[in-house]
């Protein structure tokens, strides 16, 4: 936890797959833990306190047909709020825990001067269009330089998508009428193991007509240069995709 | 008013008004539609068997989809509670039935006929295909066109209608009908998570039934709220889901009371901390209405409201950890049974434990902004609310004897346990594993394959156990052991205290627990006058003139005999129903042309059968609405009920209160529309449409008329027949005055402005429609209120009211509330 915390103080950025992971990762041993004590703790006293045919003790008070109902006081509520205690502990401190990091997710790492390489991404009926900031689009595919990072501003041309790379654990509303800003980054250390050229699958997160399971798309990262030099080429150009993206409207049902 | 019928009449179970009767309606079709929304699941899981393999096409798929998470939320889920809810809720508080027992039976009605046009809109092109959550714009006719589309919303719509009814009754029938000495914490924990259940169902179906019918506009008269750019798309989500988070509580907190009922009855100890588990249910219900933006994390809400958003949200958890931690500890030194009630509901609170957790990761935003639309979203909502409903199941095995008077066989309960607890985590478990997988989507990641296939194994073995369920209560039913009138060993709420099943009545005397226990008793009934409240020792008290019997002395029927069958709450469903079919196919089969004036406006019918059935459905309407109005029909007001905090309010006002408490949110939820939209459009950009001085004079003309109802009131009060007829008639005419100006307005702003609900001249389209739309809704206010002055004043002219003003000033009551949402609308469309 505290590790996280000097990390964003640093000039090392992390991607948002790896807030993700960790942050996963402690919510998951906490919950399986808390989860099997409390589970645990429930079958072992259900089967303790079965009937198992032998007389009631004495201190057994069994309640009859038309009582006015009451609770039970004693060791047992001191128990219930010492519990309860507990485990508001629990959660409030994993969201404190949480809420540092999404300040930092919110924000993005600190860029370098030459600025961000901002990428608008509109969807449709079904598939995914971006445009440069040079007024290039592409449909399908987004190509992307390693290293940096790239913001996109997302919207929908007609209903309401959700563009979403699992693996990069990026996700963002496309609502028409509305743009929304999400950020990602990848490492060149990633595409080299990738072999030069590092590939993540587009899905559409929310239900948007009867193309909605087929319509995907791509996000394919290049080393710095190599997309350099293809972006100059694409000046005044468009759609010179190269990949088959499903053609606006299409449906592929 | 008719007898009832023997139970073995097909015309019984038309005409009841029963509680019992309408309690085992609701069980039964409830029961039907899980079967139907089971078998939606099912294509879908076999769909899942293979990423590759088609077996719907994408449409038919997303059909499935939707229909199955409506059907299981609105019809299977609230309907299934709602059953036990009549039929337990009377007894348990004491009361003879519902506060209005005809209502209870239009709630069923509607709430049977809304799932038939769901069911008929498979077969009008397709239904819906837009998921449960019916995003804007997907959920306009440009993107999902179809008839049936059209008639899954106005299915829900009428499914709506209904529960607001029940609503009302339930809390008018929880605050006004308990029995002597049950003060409202004496009450039985089912009743306690039901009154919180219909107090939540209050607000949140209001907002519901506001997007339904903006929704409605949409789709049959053409607005365009949710196509709008300006924000028509967010507009829906915090709509839908100001209802939708609540939502999940409703369906929850149903299960929640059988739960609490059940560990208490099946380990022989009383509930652990019961004062703060009732302050942790209240507490919920009131949070519940503070946290709907977490669905909504990955919009463009800013940062400080998702942060305020994530807090609550992490604050609802907490009374939550206290149910649950009480539940637990209830059980410790208790004699726990192992019945298949116990199972059950035992079962749902391990559930309900997984499903609260993996809640915990949904509340922590960043996990969230991963977990938006997967698979683990789908996971933890069913083990949310079926693992919740689980417990249902326990209370349909707890309450089966009382309901049959038959024992069901245990045996086979266990069995049924044990095949739905493995088949339930098989297919929700492995949910989690392949969370990665976007929701609703067929063509998923091969890596993700042997996951989905044990999902289709566990939902095939969940379906499978629900058989031997409907096995076992049928034979039961025909055959089983006698039950008795109490066949566990430590219940304790009074439905135990009568024979199984309970009589018409359900009382030998009166129940009162005013000795600190239940006790029946008989009061005095002198000729001529109302019943005399009993002493201690069951004789008469002589100061039986108390503010109680006062109270019953106000009602000129006080000596009738209850009345328990009205075939009219059906046929008006019936009515309702043929209408909203017919509305269903409107906008596909009428055009109309707007010319230069009105008589150059053309209508071309395509398809007449639409517009017969809307005409014959609305007559019918109308016509059942005043043989309802006309029927004798006498439900007793509970004679010495405890109605903390209502006391002073008669039963038929408290009801009232309750209805125009939902009709304000409805009203709110159209003018936060309007307010929301045009702050989207940008605010100073919108100059009126209308002119002022017109609506000013109606302003002044609604006013008045609110006075002269007051003046009707007072000469109903006065015995002066003449001047009840005079004032009530003026109050008609003015509303007629006021509806003229309005039909002036309109075609002023249509052919000379050139404004009509989707075309705006003068601005944005949305423009347009908001006013129409709004100022429309308070218009059929108006007409409704009018329908109802003409039937009084034809009564009045009759003779009546004379001697019971009450239908006069109930009629007052919402008349004012139209004139004051007036003064809200006026500066909104009319000033600024």
């Amino acid at each position: 936890m505290i590790d996280s915390l000097i990390l964003q103080q640093g000039s090392d950025w992390r991607a948002q797959a790896e807030v993700f992971d960790e942050i996963f990762f402690v919510f998951l041993a906490l919950g399986t833990l808390v989860g099997t004590i409390v589970v645990s703790y429930t079958l072992w006293n259900v089967y303790k306190y079965r009937d198992d045919g032998s007389e009631p003790k004495d201190s057994f008070d069994a309640p009859v047909v038309g009582e006015l109902p009451t609770g039970q006081g004693g060791p047992k509520a001191k128990k219930l709020f010492l519990s309860f205690g507990l485990s508001a502990i629990v959660v409030i401190s994993l969201v404190v825990y949480a809420y540092g990091l999404l300040l930092y997710v919110e924000e993005g790492p600190e860029t370098d001067e030459e600025g961000d390489i901002e990428i608008l991404v509109e969807g449709y009926q079904f598939g995914w269009e971006y445009e440069y900031p040079n007024g290039h689009t592409e449909t399908g595919e987004m190509i992307v330089p390693a290293d940096q990072r790239i913001d996109i501003q997302v919207t929908s041309r007609d209903v309401w998508h959700n563009f979403g790379s699992s693996e990069l654990r990026i996700k963002s509303d496309a609502i028409p009428g509305d743009t929304n800003s999400n950020w990602f980054s990848v490492s060149s250390e990633e595409v080299e193991a990738q072999g030069g050229e590092a590939t993540f699958l587009v899905e559409c997160f929310e239900l948007c007509g009867s193309g909605h399971s087929a319509m995907k798309g791509q996000i394919t990262v290049i080393p710095e240069d190599e997309w350099e030099e293809w972006y100059e080429d694409t000046e005044g150009e468009s759609n010179s995709s190269r990949i088959d993206a499903p053609a606006p409207g299409g449906v592929s049902a | 008013m008719s007898e009832l019928p023997p139970t073995t009449s097909v015309k019984r179970w038309l005409v009841t008004t029963n509680h019992k009767d309408i309690g085992i309606l609701y069980t039964i079709t409830a029961l039907f539609f899980l079967l139907f929304g089971g078998v939606l699941a099912l294509l879908i899981r076999v769909q899942l068997w293979d990423p590759a393999s088609q077996v719907l096409s994408g449409l038919a798929y997303n059909e499935a989809v939707t229909a199955h998470g409506l059907i299981m939320v609105f019809w299977f889920l609230s309907p299934f509670g709602f059953g036990f809810a009549n039929y337990f809720v009377p007894l348990q508080i004491g009361a003879d039935d519902l506060a209005f027992p005809r209502l209870n039976a239009l709630s069923y009605w509607m709430y049977l006929f809304s799932g038939v046009l769901l069911g008929i809109s498979f077969f009008q092109g397709g239904t819906l295909s837009a998921g449960w959550t019916m995003y804007a714009p997907l959920n306009v006719p440009m993107y999902t066109p179809s008839i049936g589309s059209t008639g899954a919303v106005l299915a829900l719509f009428m499914f709506v209608v209904g529960v607001t009814a029940s609503t009302v009754n339930f809390l008018t029938s929880i605050h006004h009908s308990r029995a002597e000495g049950m003060g409202i914490m004496d009450m039985p924990m089912f009743t306690w998570s039901m009154l919180a259940t219909v107090w939540m169902m209050l607000f949140a179906f209001a907002a519901l039934l506001a997007v339904g019918l903006i929704l409605a506009a949409d789709r049959v008269l053409g607005s365009v709220y949710f196509s709008a750019t300006e924000g028509g798309s967010l507009l829906w989500g915090h709509l839908f889901w100001f209802f939708g988070h609540p939502e999940v509580y409703i369906v929850f907190f149903p299960a929640l009371g059988v739960m609490l009922e059940l560990f208490q009855t099946f380990s022989g100890r009383r509930l652990v901390g019961r004062k703060w588990v009732i302050i942790s249910i209240c507490l919920i219900s009131v949070q519940s209405f503070l946290v709907w933006m977490h669905h909504m994390f990955l919009t463009t809400i800013n940062l400080e409201i998702k942060t305020l958003m994530m807090a609550t949200t992490i604050g609802i958890s907490l009374p939550f950890d206290l149910l649950v931690f009480s539940l637990i500890y209830t059980l410790i030194k208790g004699r726990i049974q192992f019945t298949t009630p116990f199972l059950f509901a035992f079962g749902a609170l391990l559930l309900f434990i997984v499903g609260g957790i993996t809640g915990v990761f949904l509340g922590a935003i960043v996990l969230d902004y991963e977990f938006r639309g997967t698979y683990w979203v789908v996971a933890h909502f069913h083990y949310v609310m079926f693992g919740g409903a689980t417990a249902l199941f326990g209370g349909a095995y707890y309450w089966f004897p009382k309901m049959t008077g038959k024992m069901y066989d245990e045996f086979l309960g266990k069995v049924h346990f044990v095949l739905f607890f493995l088949g339930f985590n098989a297919v929700y478990f492995s949910m989690f594993l392949a969370w990665e997988t976007p929701r609703r989507v067929f063509e998923y990641n091969p890596a993700f394959q042997s996951m989905h296939q044990v999902g289709t194994v566990g939902a095939f073995v969940l379906g499978f156990s629900f058989f031997i369920m409907f096995y076992n209560f049928a034979k039961s039913y025909v055959s089983g052991p006698e039950a008795g009138d109490n066949p566990w060993d430590y219940s304790r709420t009074a439905e135990w205290a009568v024979s199984s099943p309970p009589p018409l009545e359900n009382w030998p005397n009166r129940p009162s627990y005013a000795s600190g226990k239940l006790e029946f008793v008989k009061d005095y009934v002198p000729d001529g006058g109302p019943a005399v409240k009993a002493d201690e020792n069951g004789n008469a008290a002589t100061d039986g003139g108390d503010s109680h019997a006062d109270h019953i002395r106000s009602y000129p029927y006080w000596d009738k005999h209850p009345s328990h069958a009205s075939i009219w709450p059906f046929a008006l469903s019936l009515a309702t129903g043929i209408m909203l079919l017919g509305l269903s196919g409107f906008n596909d089969a009428i055009e109309f042309t707007i010319g230069e004036t009105l008589a150059t406006t053309s209508v071309t019918v395509a398809n007449p059968v639409y517009l017969v059935l809307t005409v014959l459905g609305l007559l019918a309407l109308i016509w059942t609405g005043v043989k309802w109005g006309l029927e004798d029909f006498y439900a007793p007001p509970s004679e010495f009920g405890e109605r903390w905090p209502f006391e002073g309010v008669e039963k038929v006002k408290l009801g009232m209160w309750f209805f125009l408490a939902s009709d304000v949110i409805v009203f709110g939820a159209f003018i936060s529309a309007a307010v929301f939209i045009r702050y989207n459009a940008g605010w100073m950009t919108w100059e009126p449409l209308t002119e002022s001085l017109p609506g000013l004079i109606n302003t002044f003309v609604l006013l008045t008329s609110s006075f002269t109802v007051i003046l009707a009131l007072v000469a109903a009060h006065r015995n002066s027949r003449q001047g009840l007829l005079a004032s009530l008639g003026t109050t008609i005419l003015l509303g007629f005055t006021f509806l003229g100006i309005k039909m002036w307005e309109w075609h002023h702003e249509v052919f000379d402005r050139g404004v009509t609900l989707s075309q705006n001249a003068h601005g944005e389209p949305i423009q347009a429609s908001v006013y129409y739309v709004t100022t429309g809704l308070h218009g059929v206010h108006v007409v409704g209120g009018l329908l109802i002055a003409m039937f009084l004043f034809y009564r009045a002219y009759q003779g009546h009211y004379l001697d019971d003003e009450r239908p006069i000033e109930y009629f007052g009551l919402y008349w004012h509330f139209v004139d004051i949402v007036w003064v809200f609308i006026f500066p909104l469309f009319y000033l600024f």
